[in-house]
């Protein structure tokens, strides 16, 4: 099920975080979303937690559920695969 | 109609500079007139800490970006500060020349260093909470709002334990995240007055001309004149930014095109969020 939303994770990241030249085959499924990876800050990630409960009905209820959620784009799609609507 | 945002001071410094000439000819600026090599990262015949030395560095960034521009032939509608930006804007609107800005800037980020020598301060970065909440927590531990960037993205000012205590308690309130950095001088609270006289020696010392394009201030959303901009130096120092209601302002002012003038795009996420609750209502 999870991997079924890697795409759409992909994409609603681009969207949420109006990147600009970037598709979803640019985002790796397994890299770290903040640091090194695609350089994600806070402003983003709670960008993407709206997003995400706008989208697919699924909370992050905290900083600590947030720092696991946001590691990589296959953590998004399971958290979302495991709490969605 | 295109806005230019000059953002504040950066927290780090990024670890590729620019190779450009228009970047030699700032960072010589620099070292003659704030003495502060950016390239180096060396001060030169001054006592100059870190936080300083990133007012320096983000301040010639943006005079970087904003030649950048200016050389593709990109010109503001209007133009926006945030915080330390107010420097960069100033020479990009023609109040003060590029050398002067850079040496205002090392002079007065020395003399709000001062404070440092005497008390440990921070910054704490808050995301997620509410207004009300986060003033209330301020209060309880005596530190001070610094920055309203949206409804959900605060910077908080205050001596360094308090701050650590306000940050944890920002956690455990529901804050989706937390953070301190430190800090010579809590910028944009009361607690700057204690400098005030050094600073307006130094903000004395220049004559600021009108600006060429509409620059929009941060703390009341009203046009900035040449005489009105050695007071905002100081005041500005004082009082929380408001950037929220000041990209609002910019919106209603006719800016749709927005060029964040330096190598980041703090102020566009801003704009992003902001721009995501206003669709939401």
């Amino acid at each position: 099920m999870s991997e079924e939303l890697i795409e759409p994770v992909k994409q609603l990241i681009i969207d949420a975080l109006r990147i600009e030249g970037m598709t979803s085959s640019d985002i790796e499924t397994d890299a770290p979303l903040f640091g090194e990876g695609l350089g994600l800050d806070s402003i983003d990630a709670l960008q993407l937690v709206v997003a995400m409960e706008k989208e697919y009905g699924v909370v992050v209820p905290d900083a600590a559920t947030g720092a696991k959620v946001f590691q990589s784009v296959r953590s998004m799609a399971a958290h979302i695969a495991e709490h969605g609507k | 109609m295109n806005c230019f945002m000059f953002p504040g001071q950066p927290l780090s410094r990024s670890p590729r500079l620019p190779q450009d000439d228009g970047w030699r000819q700032i960072a010589e600026l620099c070292r003659r007139h704030a003495l502060f090599d950016p390239d180096s990262w060396q001060w030169f015949a001054v006592d100059g800490t870190e936080n300083v030395a990133l007012q320096v560095y983000g301040v010639a960034m943006s005079l970087h970006g904003a030649r950048l521009l200016k050389k593709r032939g990109v010109k503001p509608g209007i133009v926006a500060e945030h915080s330390m930006g107010i420097y960069p804007a100033m020479a990009l609107c023609g109040s003060l020349p590029e050398e002067a800005v850079l040496e205002i800037t090392s002079r007065g980020g020395r003399a709000m260093a001062t404070m440092g020598k005497s008390r440990q301060y921070a910054l704490g970065c808050v995301v997620g909470l509410t207004l009300e909440p986060l003033l209330a927590l301020a209060k309880n531990h005596g530190v001070y709002l610094a920055n309203r960037n949206t409804d959900r993205h605060f910077l908080l000012a205050g001596e360094e334990l308090p701050m650590e205590a306000a940050m944890a308690e920002a956690l455990f309130a529901g804050a989706f995240s937390s953070g301190t950095f430190p800090c010579d001088a809590p910028l944009h609270t009361p607690l700057m007055a204690e400098v005030e006289q050094k600073l307006r020696t130094v903000f004395a010392d220049y004559r600021y001309r009108d600006p060429v394009a509409p620059l929009m201030n941060h703390i009341d959303q009203t046009y900035l004149t040449g005489c009105d901009l050695g007071e905002f130096l100081y005041r500005e120092l004082l009082l929380p930014v408001q950037w929220e209601r000041t990209y609002r302002a910019l919106l209603d002012a006719g800016a749709t095109n927005f060029c964040e003038v330096s190598g980041k795009e703090s102020l566009k996420k801003y704009n992003r969020w902001i721009d995501s609750q206003l669709q939401g209502n």
